[in-house]
């Protein structure tokens, strides 16, 4: 294998792992876009996706060869875990955090990591804490291409991402939804003076966050594995991504995943250094970016627009 | 919990007594003291209970047969949380203030590594039932006497990685290895041990990477190796990263693996059933199967509500009769002669079956290899290194 298709097989793995923190970076930047306050708890909604997906699929395809029927079985599951975590979202919204929208900045931040632990206890309580396997719903022979290799479930991690983001960017770009949502991102008062649902704009925000978590978890869950603290690592990770790329900012927080992903794949290799020290790379990267241009690659200095 | 409650409530009841026998000489005189430092309490807690239970199973059969040279034993047990700290409070108390003969313990590395470097300074032998970190038995001996008073049950990890490099370079013929393995003391201890001892023999490490215990995305690690062209990958690590490792290797071709006993937790086999065929690794040797052995699990069964020993519980049950013996050989409590009689213990029929020691106080153990086939681990036998040469020994 020569040194060209090793790098190319980095970031092969670096895409599928940075479009899995792409999806769920975007619940950070949005629910920040909005409310100026991070949702500690985005990490735990993840792994309550996965854990939901994994039951419903087994439910569905129980012990049935891979095919066209586990394929659908697996999209099944997957509308299933995105409807149960955007109710899930929303109604942690409104009994952890809407209470304390007026309150000291740091109250709904302590409530977070308070749902945070509530999620992930609850979850080795009722499941326990060994990781479970979610099983690939067709064969996963591993596709040659020259000197690299792609394995479908990478195609189907990265094709699922994209379909997402695309809907997503129409939906905020495209609807009166998206709009009102802007427009709360820019100023909720005023929002609420020209007749916007504040509320209700707030609560779709975090549906549509966390239904994109279930499908990140999801997704997670064949290279990661489903266990009750599964969200605490990868969600920590995605928050970086939406970071780097601008936290408030949908296209930055699919940009700043896609870059993590690629970075930790190829940073330690690249740095001849040892991967057990692949984690500090990507950190590190985190830390440049806040003290070059602290907003993030496309973040906008919102001061400057007043 | 009525577990735990028990046992503190006996550890209570043996301070009282010590308490109400006072410090005199003559209320002690016919007690030889043996200590224990384990974890009695916190998340570890089950394997310090299991080791000082077998231990006090062991001195009441011993006391029941009439004691040592007319003495009966007393196990006084020290909690050390599995912390360092803890395990040295208890190491001083036990050593200055309980004036016991010898310790059987500490559990874990971290405190054992501690505890042993003082047991060489103050003179006093001390057994680990469960310690395997090759340093434990590695302490210099900066006594008067210059003497090895640290010993242990348990075959160390060095032993392992050693029996592990003969066999892959003697017995499967390798040349090329590359290991993956994580940066703490169990992998990185092996990994190591075998980059040695393998390198010594004239193979070659092509390949060497690192990850973290955690780690879920091993790709990178494996296209290097891959891009190294080895015969097969070393993977000395804990249960999940085996299984993802062994999964994603396989999407990229990589292999075969080779692993240690790590790989003996079943787990592996729910998490990655599909790819673990072909797999061999160094585990456990299963002793002949003696009556010593299921007699002690059938007591312990009996003694402790049923539960079942495990293979450290098994070590302790050991420790205390090699003390136990020594003592008696001995003829009294003094920690040098002692110690003297445990480093001279030759062929002790023991639950482990025939138990010696080397001259740094491991001990002389073979190891088992497996090798798996599709989710089965096959048992081939217990290997030896004896005159630069991998034996089975049965």
């Amino acid at each position: 294998m020569n040194t060209l298709s090793l790098y190319m097989q980095y970031i092969v793995n670096g895409i599928t792992l940075g479009a899995i923190y792409s999806l769920i970076a975007l619940g950070y930047t949005m629910v920040y876009g909005i409310l100026k306050f991070i949702n500690f708890a985005h990490g735990d909604i993840l792994m309550v996706g996965a854990f939901t997906g994994l039951l419903v699929y087994q439910g569905l395809a129980g012990a049935a060869e891979p095919g066209a029927w586990t394929l659908l079985a697996f999209f099944i599951a997957m509308v299933i875990s995105m409807a149960l975590c955007a109710v899930l979202g929303v109604f942690i919204e409104r009994v952890a955090y809407k209470p304390l929208r007026n309150a000291n900045r740091l109250a709904p931040l302590l409530s977070a990591i308070g749902v945070s632990f509530i999620l992930s206890n609850g979850a080795a309580w009722i499941f326990g804490t060994t990781s479970r396997r979610f099983p690939y719903p067709f064969e996963n022979e591993p596709i040659h291409l020259g000197g690299v290799t792609i394995t479908p479930h990478q195609i189907l991690v990265v094709i699922v991402s994209i379909i997402m983001m695309v809907l997503l960017a129409f939906f905020v770009n495209k609807t009166r939804m998206g709009k009102a949502m802007r427009a709360t991102s820019l100023d909720q008062n005023t929002s609420a003076l020209m007749g916007i649902n504040v509320n209700r704009v707030i609560s779709l925000t975090f549906a549509i966050g966390s239904a994109l978590a279930a499908v990140g978890g999801m997704l997670a869950s064949f290279d990661f594995r489903v266990y009750p603290s599964m969200g605490t690592m990868t969600g920590l990770k995605a928050f970086v991504a939406a970071v780097i790329g601008g936290i408030g900012n949908i296209q930055g927080a699919m940009i700043g995943g896609v870059l993590l992903g690629i970075l930790e794949a190829v940073g330690a290799p690249l740095l001849h250094i040892p991967n057990g020290m692949r984690d500090t790379v990507a950190f590190a990267v985190l830390i440049i970016i806040l003290l070059v241009k602290p907003e993030g690659i496309l973040g906008k200095n919102e001061r400057e627009k007043v | 919990m009525r577990k735990t409650v028990a046992i503190l409530l006996v550890l209570l009841l043996s301070i009282a007594g010590v308490y109400a026998g006072g410090s005199s000489e003559s209320a002690d005189s016919d007690v030889y003291k043996i200590g224990f430092i384990g974890p009695l309490t916190g998340d570890n807690a089950n394997y310090g209970i299991r080791c000082s239970n077998a231990a006090r199973l062991a001195i009441d059969k011993i006391n029941a047969a009439g004691g040592v040279g007319g003495k009966t034993l007393e196990l006084i047990a020290e909690d050390s949380e599995g912390t360092v700290d803890k395990a040295i409070a208890g190491y001083e108390k036990l050593v200055y203030s309980d004036n016991v003969v010898a310790i059987i313990g500490p559990v874990f590395t971290s405190p054992a590594l501690a505890v042993a470097q003082r047991a060489m300074e103050d003179e006093i032998v001390m057994i680990s039932p469960s310690a395997t970190h090759k340093d434990v038995t590695a302490q210099a001996r900066n006594n008067a006497d210059g003497k090895n008073y640290v010993f242990r049950t348990v075959p160390s990890d060095a032993l392992q990685a050693e029996v592990a490099s003969y066999y892959f370079y003697q017995v499967l013929g390798y040349r090329k290895l590359a290991t993956l393995y994580a940066m703490n003391d169990y992998s990185q201890g092996l990994a190591e041990g075998l980059e040695s001892t393998f390198t010594s023999l004239g193979g070659e490490i092509v390949s060497s990477q690192t990850c973290m215990v955690g780690d879920k995305d091993f790709r990178t690690q494996l296209s290097q190796i891959k891009s190294a062209a080895p015969e097969a990958v070393y993977i000395p690590d804990y249960t999940v990263e085996i299984a993802q490792i062994l999964e994603q290797g396989a999407q990229l071709a990589v292999g075969p693996f080779l692993s240690s006993d790590g790989f003996s937790d079943p787990m592996v086999y729910q998490l990655a059933g599909d790819f673990t065929d072909g797999v061999v690794y160094i585990g456990p040797a299963q002793a002949e199967a003696s009556t010593i052995l299921t007699d002690f699990q059938a007591a312990y069964r009996e003694a402790y509500n049923g539960d079942e020993a495990d293979s450290f519980a098994t070590n302790s049950y050991d420790a205390v009769n090699i003390l136990a013996a020594a003592i008696e050989r001995a003829g009294s409590g003094d920690r040098t002669l002692v110690r003297d009689e445990v480093a001279a213990t030759k062929d002790f029929q023991g639950a482990n079956g025939v138990m010696n020691f080397a001259e740094n106080g491991d001990l002389v153990a073979s190891q088992g290899v497996y090798h798996v086939e599709g989710t089965t681990p096959v048992y081939v036998g217990s290997f030896q290194v004896q005159n630069g040469q991998i034996v089975q020994v049965d």
